[in-house]
């Protein structure tokens, strides 16, 4: 409502000096286009009363902070429903055995050439800790507002921190999880305005780039130094059951997938945090 | 600028107009409000279990999914050959199965043509032929005796950006496929439906009190087609597969004896515990949990754990009690009236009403007034199933409210038995009653009162009645619960009223000292599944009415009967290896269906059923 009102004052004090000269010149008209005209006056009156009693819009205002705006609460923490590809993420599989991601020839290769003593010798034991495989991993996840445009996600498992700038992602990447940048998704009309009120609900979008390459399985199934990473962050509350966030991803990697390779991951809420346990990075 | 004055008012006129013409909004009620469009063609991503949707899941390969004890077991007995059975082998998957099928899937909105109120999402999956209608409208869900389907009964709304289905009234089958993982006709799904650009994530929530121990939560993956992908179609048609298998036999494992059970940690080099542990397996920390198990203990996940009392159904609201009498609609002019003990059918037209058995007793004003609303004529005919309380205890009230206009002045009237059974002395009076004659037998010596017993008795196979514009036949099962069950069979309306040959809810009450036997309870089930004839994808088509329970189809029979004959198998076993009763008992043979059926109290409990068995296993000639 103050938002109205500073509108209101402000076109007031804009269009004045016009309506008062408007108003001048419409009482010297002749009487024939005198009365058109001011229908059209209180109808343009009445047009801002309206306004003004629906609680119009108004002026531009200041978009809320992330934060603020944010269409559910993500924070807290999280632990992994480990119920798909079960076997190759809670062990590791065997050398070749890849389960369902569509590795190219090239990628295929690079899996084959897997061998994790090596990656031991680099330093290199979080190779399936970065970002496009972490959250696989089983896990626990705790998730915090940094600041009022900053989320940051922390893993125990290989004690992993991702943090989603909403905005421009500050850094240069090069590391395991990468640049992210986040922002509320929700279903938007192709053209505004037409049909369809405000968008209800929304997601978590977070886009990752410039990871150092990393592993989508821990027996070496690759992912490469320009993937990029998408994912969206849902929150799901079951009635009379748990919250769930469900995290649908999509990584593309031209030189190791042949296709866009998508998964869905599923956490549920932990109100007792007593169970995380902060572990390092295993290659094996 | 000449006139800028002018500008300000055209400026004005047209903020006067946005203003009109914006009329104040009555906010949509969200269960009609789309928040997201799902309709169009989707297809599975399939970058998750691929092994599970393509070729099947690995056996013994339990892990990720919460089973309980009786889970695990039931999964570790399933044979897949099962699926050579006849009636198994064009079985459609489950709902929440049905969502991570291959396939095509489309999906639509139908809405009311005049309003165009949102009245359903239909979801239409190619595997199977899967069709789920989503109810828009608000519309509840149905009450606990109506009959399930094998994508269960759903209704949805919009929550956020998503929509939130909750689905109940699913048949049992495969939570996984292909290893024997199952969900109950007990559990319940959540589901939510979330669209990122042409990316369609659903999440399916799978509650089950009788196979799992906490949800079971997937997510499945789909892509939008910009075309109809087409091939739409799934047909089936079951076969012979296997020539002169005996009617009786059921492939499935005894406990402990499944040969495969090793083969998947064998083969992945990982403990034989690590896909048993249930709920354990979907955590963080399997490993370290891994490390606390033993050999022993390992092992002794592959049989039921020795020294626990039996579990008990999870089932919730079995059977109505609720003080009331309820009507459910079967088909055509025949319905099914609950509420008083065994579940009572009642069959209508232009003659009096056909009313297959009377409940208990303790509610017929009730039931009475129940058939007055769907038949304007009185009861002309009753028939029971057995002779067993909960069938006939109300045969003294219907009967003597009814009336058999077809007697008066004939034959049958001049020979009626007068001063013994009496009902014949005045038919304007007395509903005819009819049974087997085992059914009368015992219930004279019961000291029944004569108004209850059925005077109008068959000896051998069958008895016939065209009636109302059907044909109705009763088949005598000899020797199954009791000496003297029928099943009802109205030809037209296509519906079997099984008695207590068949219930939804508990083990068969057979009643070894009447005569009742685990082989003959094996044999109504399968003249049951005779005579059934499924509509499409391994159910509705024949109705059939249990003597408890919810209105069924051949599915439910068809997997009670494989859980009849798995019981004797494994108490046959047994007795075959010259085990005692307390020794078949305590081996707790029934752990893998005792949280759908089993009671350790009240008038029938999984004692009793496994004494029956073993008692009527060793009444048995030797070989048999």
């Amino acid at each position: 409502m103050t938002t109205l009102w500073i509108y209101l004052a402000g076109a007031a004090i804009l269009l004045a000096p016009e309506m008062l000269r408007g108003v001048l010149e419409l009482a010297l008209m002749k009487p024939g286009i005198r009365l058109p005209a001011m229908i059209v006056i209180a109808l343009a009156v009445c047009s801002v009363l309206v306004e003004a009693q629906r609680g119009g819009r108004g002026a531009p205002q200041a978009p809320p902070s992330p934060r603020a705006a944010a269409p559910f609460d993500l924070t807290g923490q999280w632990v992994s429903l480990i119920t798909e590809d079960w076997r190759h993420r809670q062990f590791i599989a065997p050398k070749g055995d890849y389960a369902s991601l569509p590795l190219s020839l090239a990628g295929r290769k690079n899996a084959d050439s897997w061998d994790p003593a090596r990656d031991e010798a680099a330093g290199e034991q979080c190779k399936a800790y970065g970002a496009a495989g972490l959250l696989r991993l089983p896990t626990r996840m705790r998730i915090a507002w940094q600041d009022d445009v900053t989320l940051r996600l922390d893993t125990d498992a290989g004690t992993q921190t991702r943090i989603f700038y909403f905005g421009s992602p500050q850094g240069n990447g090069g590391d395991w999880q990468g640049l992210s940048s986040a922002s509320w998704d929700s279903p938007r009309a192709a053209f505004a305005g037409r049909g369809g009120g405000p968008p209800s609900g929304g997601s978590l979008k977070v886009v990752t780039t410039k990871m150092k390459p990393g592993y989508l399985l821990k027996n070496g199934a690759p992912y490469g130094a320009n993937t990029i990473l998408t994912e969206y962050f849902d929150r799901f509350d079951v009635p009379d059951g748990d919250s769930l966030i469900v995290i649908t991803s999509e990584v593309v990697d031209p030189e190791n997938l042949a296709t866009p390779y998508w998964t869905s991951q599923q956490f549920k809420r932990e109100n007792d945090t007593s169970r995380w346990s902060p572990t390092p990075c295993a290659a094996r | 600028m000449k006139k800028p004055h002018l500008l300000v008012c055209a400026a004005l006129v047209a903020l006067s107009a946005t203003a009109i013409g914006q009329v104040p909004q009555i906010p949509p009620a969200s269960a009609q409000a789309p928040a997201v469009d799902l309709g169009g063609y989707w297809t599975p991503a399939l970058h998750e279990d691929l092994m599970e949707r393509g070729a099947g899941s690995e056996i013994a390969d339990f892990g990720g999914f919460p089973l309980n004890e009786a889970g695990r077991l039931w999964a570790l007995s399933y044979d897949p050959s099962r699926v050579t059975l006849r009636h198994h082998q064009c079985e459609a998957y489950l709902a929440p199965y049905q969502m991570r099928a291959l396939g095509n899937f489309r999906i639509w909105e139908e809405r009311e043509e005049h309003t165009q109120r949102l009245l359903a999402i239909h979801v239409w999956a190619q595997t199977t032929e899967g069709h789920r209608v989503i109810w828009m409208d608000g519309r509840p869900h149905p009450p606990t005796w109506a009959p399930h389907t094998f994508r269960g009964f759903s209704t949805g709304q919009f929550v956020g950006n998503s929509l939130v289905v909750s689905t109940t009234h699913m048949k049992s089958g495969a939570l996984r496929r292909g290893n024997g993982v199952p969900q109950s006709d007990q559990a319940t799904l959540t589901e939510f439906f979330v669209r990122h650009g042409d990316h369609l994530t659903n999440v399916t929530v799978v509650t089950d009190p009788v196979f799992l121990s906490e949800p079971m939560v997937r997510s499945n993956d789909f892509y939008r087609q910009p075309v109809d992908p087409g091939a739409w179609l799934y047909a089936c048609d079951d076969g012979e597969q296997i020539l002169d298998r005996p009617e009786d036999e059921v492939p499935h494992y005894l406990f402990g004896k499944q040969p495969y059970a090793r083969e998947f940690s064998t083969r992945y080099k990982l403990p034989l515990a690590a896909s048993l542990l249930g709920d354990a397996t979907m955590y963080p920390g399997l490993n370290a949990r891994l490390r606390t198990v033993n050999e022993s203990e390992a092992n002794g996940l592959l049989a039921p754990a020795r020294g626990r009392a039996s579990e008990t159904s999870r089932a919730t609201d079995k059977d109505s009690r609720d003080g009331n009498v309820h009507i459910w609609p079967v088909r055509d002019n025949v319905y099914m009236v609950v509420g008083d003990g065994g579940n009572i059918v009642v069959q209508t037209g232009d003659q009096g009403a056909f009313v297959v058995d009377t409940g208990e007793g303790k509610l017929s004003d009730k039931v009475l007034a129940a058939i007055r609303s769907l038949s304007a004529n009185p009861i002309q005919f009753i028939a029971n199933t057995s002779f067993r309380q909960e069938h006939t205890g109300g045969n003294a009230a219907l009967g003597s409210a009814g009336q058999d206009p077809s007697l008066p002045g004939s034959f049958f009237l001049l020979q009626a038995p007068r001063g013994v059974t009496g009902f014949f002395e005045n038919p304007l009076a007395h509903a005819t009653m009819m049974a087997h004659a085992n059914v009368q037998i015992r219930m004279q010596a019961a000291g029944a009162p004569a108004g209850a017993v059925p005077a109008d008795t068959y000896l051998e196979d069958r008895r016939r009645k065209f009636h109302n514009g059907d044909a109705i036949e009763l088949f005598y099962q000899p020797a199954a619960v009791t000496d003297g069950d029928s099943l009802v069979y109205f030809r037209r309306a296509d519906v079997i009223v099984a008695g207590d040959v068949f219930s939804t809810t508990q083990y068969p009450v057979i009643d070894v000292k009447s005569g009742g036997s685990v082989q003959g309870e094996i044999n109504a089930l399968n003249a049951i599944l005779n005579r059934t004839v499924y509509r499409h994808q391994g159910e509705g088509g024949t109705y059939v009415v249990p003597g408890h329970g919810y209105l069924s189809d051949e599915h439910e029979v068809l997997e009670y009967r494989d859980m009849v004959v798995i019981v004797r198998d494994r108490v046959k076993a047994m007795v075959d290896a010259g085990a005692t009763l307390p020794q078949v008992k305590a081996a707790r043979l029934t752990a893998d269906y005792d949280t759908q059926y089993g009671a350790n109290a009240g008038a029938w409990t999984t004692e009793m059923f496994v004494e029956a068995v073993y008692s009527s296993l060793k009444a048995q000639p030797s070989g048999c």
